[in-house]
């Protein structure tokens, strides 16, 4: 009980922070659509392997949303940085508010705003044709919740790790960005990738989510890279949040 | 119940810096009764805020007993963060957010009700002064300002024990003044207070009881008065002119003397203690002029916490200025 609403407390902080904050929620908004309408152009005219079942943007589109997700849950080591310099944490630390709530109030805030802006994607997308299948999005969305919470959860440890060492965390951060993008076949599918590099791939979640994203929005739950990703994302979800907590509780920072 | 509401064995934490083990903190006894303020005085680096994030279950003890408001730190962690709050240096407020919306999650957070924590927020915006911004976001807050409002959400949920940790640093004399009458009101409304501090005024004037701290160890331990005492008698410093090599034999002399206890160099000054500084002060002139040595200025002062500082370590406080390992 406590723990709920520890967490239910600690998402309300952020969550009516943001919503407070114009910028924040335009940015939001207009990002992803900016993918959408300054990307999507360019694929029209390709066609290879991984392009011929249905339209563009029925494969592009799981593929910008699984990035908004990784990419939130990396990001979200900002404000976490900010937090640890200002002493927020360990002061949220020393009162008797559950652990996990500590780390999950948060997260859970991140996925909540960007499953907000993902609708708001998806709705314009209709647009540009994308077909909804309703059971296949939302399995898709289970998906993402755990995708961005394992970056999220990861990047809190490091941060709370290395003492919200700012320069080196934003190090790591951007230093994962690209090669997570590339690996997950966000912008062009693997398929067109040498096998090496599909290879390679396979130690990147987001590349499960993509794939698996692919399947569902055409409304392929059933599919081999659905039921992969599942197998891959959950217990991952479990063993870094089991870590991230370990070091809340341990923390020298 | 008895009244010792802190109370550490051999308490010890070490860092590994380099590759070497620090020990930040090296046996510390500790003992702090109800309704005091007890200071910590130390320079930077002594290990008095390791000692205290220990105490506040923020840092994992390595060796030793700790037992805050009758629970271990080790095995009750949680029984201890409810009946103990924290005002970091840092302070930790939300700068987002604004003040009284900091006091009710804090309040929330510690499992009050949601009028609980609004009527309680109220109490203390009233008692810290804070209802002039009290509705403005925390990052347009003075220094001052936002000091009294970590205090006031350190003691949201009526701690048993509230640990400041340099709780004036940065703060100007108006604010450090006002702070420590809030502390005092603490104490006296039945709040045991723990607080480190760096500044030897602060630890003299607020705390009941002090510990000094020096490289993880107590140095000395007592009421300012009785550490005062110890020193017995009044400190002088002599600055005698172009002594140069000579500052030696001139300190060693006056050491000799009957009535001098201790003679100690300081660059190119010498610091003696003595057991009545108005009557040792003529003496001391006249023995140097039969010497030969002119003197350029002579001090004379009571023994201050810094001069028991000094007994003990050999060192001043005031010089011992560098961070150290945090």
């Amino acid at each position: 009980m406590k723990t709920l609403s520890d967490i239910r407390l600690l998402f309300m902080r952020l969550f009516m922070q943001y919503l407070r904050n114009p910028m924040f929620i335009f940015v939001n908004i207009t990002t992803p659509i900016m993918y959408l309408v300054l990307f999507m152009p360019l694929l029209k005219k390709l066609s290879g392997p991984g392009f011929n079942s249905g339209h563009v943007v029925q494969i592009f589109l799981p593929g910008i949303i699984a990035l908004l997700f990784a990419m939130a849950g990396l990001f979200s080591v900002y404000p976490t940085i900010f937090e640890l310099k200002g002493g927020l944490i360990e002061r949220f630390r020393v009162t008797p508010a559950s652990r996990f709530a500590l780390l999950i109030g948060p997260i859970l805030m991140w996925n909540a705003w960007t499953l907000i802006s993902s609708s708001v994607i998806v709705a314009i997308s209709v647009l540009f044709g994308f077909h909804i299948h309703i059971l296949g999005l939302l399995v898709f969305a289970v998906l993402l919740v755990m995708l961005l919470t394992i970056f999220a959860a990861w990047v809190t440890a490091i941060a709370i790790f290395m003492k919200g060492e700012i320069t080196s965390i934003s190090g790591i951060v951007s230093g994962l960005n690209l090669p997570i993008l590339l690996l997950a076949g966000v912008m062009l599918p693997l398929s067109l990738a040498p096998s090496w590099m599909r290879d390679l791939a396979h130690i990147n979640p987001l590349y499960y989510v993509v794939e698996a994203g692919r399947a569902l929005s055409v409304g392929d739950t059933s599919s081999y890279a659905v039921r992969l990703a599942f197998a891959v994302i959950t217990p991952l979800t479990i063993y870094v949040l089991w870590w991230a907590i370990r070091v809340y509780q341990k923390a020298v920072a | 119940m008895s009244n010792t509401v802190i109370r550490t064995k051999d308490l010890q934490k070490s860092f590994i810096v380099k590759k070497q083990a620090v020990k930040a903190v090296d046996g510390v006894d500790l003992e702090v009764k109800a309704g005091e303020i007890f200071g910590f005085l130390g320079p930077n680096g002594a290990g008095k805020t390791t000692t205290l994030r220990m105490l506040a279950t923020l840092l994992p003890v390595d060796g030793g007993e700790a037992t805050v408001a009758g629970y271990d730190v080790r095995k009750k962690p949680n029984e201890v963060r409810k009946h103990v709050g924290y005002v970091s240096q840092l302070g930790g407020a939300d700068d987002e957010a604004t003040g009284l919306e900091d006091l009710l999650l804090q309040g929330r957070l510690y499992g009050m009700s949601s009028n609980q924590a609004k009527q309680r927020a109220s109490e203390l915006i009233k008692a810290l002064q804070l209802e002039e911004f009290a509705d403005r976001k925390i990052r347009t807050y003075s220094g001052g300002q936002k000091r009294r409002l970590n205090v006031a959400s350190g003691i949201m949920h009526k701690p048993d024990v509230l640990f400041l940790d340099e709780p004036t640093t940065g703060l100007d004399p108006q604010n450090r003044a006002n702070l420590w009458e809030q502390v005092r009101k603490l104490r006296d409304a039945g709040t045991t207070i723990f607080l480190t501090t760096h500044y030897l005024e602060e630890a003299d004037a607020l705390s009941d009881r002090l510990a000094i701290m020096d490289n993880g160890k107590i140095v000395a331990e007592g009421t300012p008065r009785e550490l005062k005492a110890k020193i017995a008698g009044d400190a002088v410093v002599i600055k005698p002119q172009r002594a140069g090599h000579a500052i030696d034999a001139i300190s060693k002399y006056l050491a000799e003397q009957p009535f001098v206890k201790e003679a100690r160099i300081e660059g190119d000054a010498i610091r003696l203690y003595v057991e009545n500084g108005s009557q040792a002060l003529p003496k001391i002139i006249t023995l140097l002029e039969t010497k030969k040595v002119l003197v350029d200025a002579v001090s004379l002062s009571q023994p201050s916490l810094d001069d028991v500082f000094l007994m003990q370590t050999g060192r001043s406080l005031r010089d011992t200025g560098a961070e150290g390992v945090k």
